[in-house]
């Protein structure tokens, strides 16, 4: 009797998040077939804003993007973006077609809303 | 029933200097506008606020610009008004900025609204007014104005006449 009073007094109430993450994150690589000088970290992110700037003009490149981890030996980064901004900022990485003179592409290998999930790729999964 | 929908944004262009009427032309606006909706939205911005956009009424005395795009982008085109800094034309470049009055879904709207802003203006004049003979003048012109019979019906109900 105690628990239907409890049951009685709790109302019930049932929440449906669309999209509960607040963050979006990118592995990306960036691939320079002409070669030359590899950006470093700073320029990567230069270049992220530049593209982000061309496409979606200064509204675009004040969107908040991180750039979390770099390594200049393969060109691959782990961005960080605030949700609602994920699809500007891939259409941008997409459609970016030079860097300083030079043809470059970037390539979105993995995108989830959880930084653990990047870990791991089956893709590359050696069996 | 599946139509296109636009919306109409009536703005008023502010100036300090007295030339910048002359230059108030609709091709040195829309691409003001354009200029500026480029800037601030970028390429996509530019393309998606272009696809119906035009500058549908001018009026250089009053600097009443009545702008039309659609539905679907009328946001990034208020977004980006502020950011009209000068108009160029003939190459000369005037300071003057944009203030936004009235977005309405039709022309109709739009002209309602600016009978009554008109109104209301004309009185403020008239408050700030200094001098007696420009009280005179200003109440002169708005006697007179009145609806006449041979004119078209539409354009003649808005009272902007030349009050400087």
């Amino acid at each position: 009797r105690a628990e239907r009073g409890m049951a009685a007094a709790a109302a019930f109430e049932r929440r449906v998040l669309q999209c509960a993450a607040e963050h979006h994150y990118l592995r990306v690589r960036l691939e320079l077939p002409d070669g030359g000088a590899r950006p470093n970290a700073a320029q990567f992110k230069q270049l992220v804003v530049t593209a982000l700037r061309e496409l979606h003009g200064e509204v675009g490149a004040a969107l908040p993007v991180d750039v979390l981890t770099y390594e200049e030996k393969t060109l691959s980064a782990i961005l960080r973006v605030i949700s609602s901004g994920l699809v500007k900022l891939w259409s941008a990485l997409t459609l970016l077609g030079f860097c300083q003179n030079r043809k470059c592409a970037f390539r979105v290998l993995q995108t989830s809303p959880f930084l653990l999930a990047l870990s791991g790729n089956s893709r590359e999964l050696v069996l | 029933m599946v139509r296109f929908k636009n919306r109409y944004v009536l703005c008023e262009v502010v100036s300090e200097d007295p030339r910048c009427r002359q230059c108030i032309e609709d091709r040195a606006l829309g691409l003001a506008v354009r200029d500026a909706i480029a800037r601030v939205h970028g390429d996509y911005g530019l393309a998606c606020c272009s696809i119906s956009f035009t500058v549908k009424y001018l009026n250089a005395y009053t600097g009443t610009v009545l702008l039309r795009c659609r539905k679907d982008s009328y946001r990034l085109l208020c977004s980006a008004l502020p950011f009209v800094r000068y108009l160029e034309s003939r190459a000369q470049r005037y300071p003057c900025f944009l203030n936004t009055l009235h977005v309405g879904g039709t022309i109709r709207t739009c002209q309602k609204f600016l009978i009554q802003y008109n109104r209301t203006q004309l009185l403020r004049l008239l408050q700030n007014c200094t001098n007696e003979e420009e009280r005179q003048c200003i109440q002169k012109s708005l006697l007179s104005c009145s609806l006449t019979e041979e004119q078209s019906q539409s354009g003649d109900e808005e009272e902007d006449d030349d009050t400087e």
